[in-house]
């Protein structure tokens, strides 16, 4: 008995150790996809750069889960879950609107003001996350006092961040009220995208199946947004051209952006959206060494700006391990299993087959379904398109610390690498 | 069943939270528009 109780808790601390290196991985990822982006951004309006990287994003959200699990897997494991599609869809929809609503609010009010009222969505992911599914409950003083003050700590470093970087201009808009309402509905809307998440994962269903789904809400509601903002189908198809040198920076990021989305839908399941989300918002820090190191920008700012930085990213970094080293106690994880059970008997899940997917030990994982001859077809079309975009692409006009590049993609491909094994030896992708 | 299915998930507030967040994102887009 005293084995199988040990076996159980060395389980659970390994799960936790996963969803913590997913959410750090998921911070490194989705702070290297704003490099590539930084090299369009300049050059095209707001709604393009999105367009642009919600293609890149829909191509590697079907290629990734096709060539790791295989088409047959996917279509199964939706079927299991039809009733996650809707859930799914308003994911995407909620990504694409808050998105929009931050190109607004820099508008009006400028980043440094902007940046931290939407970062906030991690402190909405966590209300929602003990809300409606548990988290933190049972977890004590001490839990909340680690999630709620590493949340926090993390919410105010990056502001300092934000405000030691991005320099204090007074809002270039007419409007600074509707700028902060754009920028506090961004921060509501991103914190409430991860109620579908937690939804989904835990009624059993693998993040790599969720993603394909969300993936058309995204396409579907950017093409919608960018057509009417673009005043019609003509003018945009006409702005698109004109991108096409610069297409390829944005399916790069979001080729990139995919992957640290992955890892924090990983971390979401395995740890819970109050855990998960606020650790991979250390994509600031990445995004930081990025701008820093390769694209020189902090070289002009002063003494006190650096101090600043330096001191928004102890804080930063104080915050994420205080949450990386907060496992759920067992109070806390009945609370979680309450949630689980709930969502079973509302939709007639299998709760055996949930409890087991939720141990990282999904039953499916160890039948093969066949492979079929044309899931090919999703890399040979991301990379083809890739290809394509490359032999358009104008050369980047701003200098690039090649050094750095090649530091920092060894150690975000080391951290993809790590990760991913990790999850596979642990989880099989489940 | 079916039936049962999609009033489990109408009648679910998981799903009328999101949908009333993104009404409201949607609302304030029209009026920064």
């Amino acid at each position: 008995m005293s084995d199988q109780t040990s076996y159980a808790e060395k389980r659970v601390r390994a799960l936790h150790t996963v969803g913590v290196v997913c959410g750090l991985a998921a911070g490194a990822w989705l702070g290297t996809a704003e490099a590539p982006v930084k090299l369009a951004s300049a050059q095209l309006p707001p709604f393009i750069v999105t367009l642009g990287m919600v293609l890149g994003v829909f191509l590697a959200r079907w290629t990734v889960p096709v060539m790791l699990k295989g088409a047959g897997f996917v279509v199964r494991d939706l079927r299991q879950n039809a009733h996650l599609i809707v859930w799914a869809l308003i994911a995407g929809t909620l990504w694409v609107v808050a998105n929009t609503l931050t190109v607004f609010a820099i508008k009006n009010v400028g980043l440094s003001i902007a940046f931290p009222l939407w970062n906030t969505n991690c402190l909405i992911g966590l209300f929602w996350g003990w809300l409606f599914f548990n988290e933190l409950k049972g977890s004590g003083w001490k839990g909340w006092a680690q999630v709620f003050g590493g949340s926090l700590a993390l919410v105010v470093g990056a502001a300092i961040l934000a405000w030691a970087t991005t320099g204090h201009a007074a809002s270039t808009g007419a409007n600074p009220r509707l700028g902060i309402a754009a920028a506090l509905g961004a921060g509501v809307l991103w914190g409430t995208q991860y109620i579908p998440y937690r939804k989904a994962y835990i009624s059993g269903i693998t993040p790599l199946s969720f993603v394909t789904v969300i993936a058309c809400g995204e396409l579907v509601s950017t093409l919608i947004l960018s057509t009417v903002f673009a005043g019609g189908f003509t003018n945009l198809g006409h702005q698109i051209s004109a991108a096409r040198p610069f297409l390829f920076w944005l399916f790069l990021g979001g080729f990139c952006w995919v992957f640290g989305d992955l890892f924090q839908q990983y971390a979401a399941k395995y740890i819970g959206i109050g855990r998960g989300i606020p650790l991979s918002n250390t994509n600031q820090l990445w995004g930081l060494a990025w701008g820093a190191l390769v694209f020189g920008e902090l070289s002009a700012i002063d003494a006190h700006a650096r101090m600043l930085v330096l001191l928004g990213s102890l804080v930063m970094i104080l915050g994420a391990a205080f949450i990386g080293t907060a496992a759920a106690p067992a109070s806390e994880r009945n609370s979680w299993s309450d949630a689980m059970h709930r969502e079973c008997n509302r939709y007639g899940l299998d709760a055996t087959r949930v409890v087991s997917i939720l141990k990282g030990d999904d039953p499916r994982a160890h039948q093969k379904p066949p492979r079929r001859w044309w899931e090919l077809l999703f890399p040979i079309c991301s990379v083809g398109a890739m290809i394509w975009l490359g032999t358009l692409l104008q050369r980047p006009t701003v200098e690039l610390n090649l050094l750095w590049i090649a530091v920092l993609l060894a150690i975000t491909g080391c951290s993809l690498f790590l990760s991913g094994m990790l999850l596979w030896k642990r989880t099989r992708f489940s | 069943m079916k039936q049962s299915k999609f009033f489990a998930i109408i009648s679910d507030v998981h799903l009328w939270v999101p949908l009333g967040v993104l009404l409201g994102g949607i609302c304030l887009l029209i009026a920064l528009r």
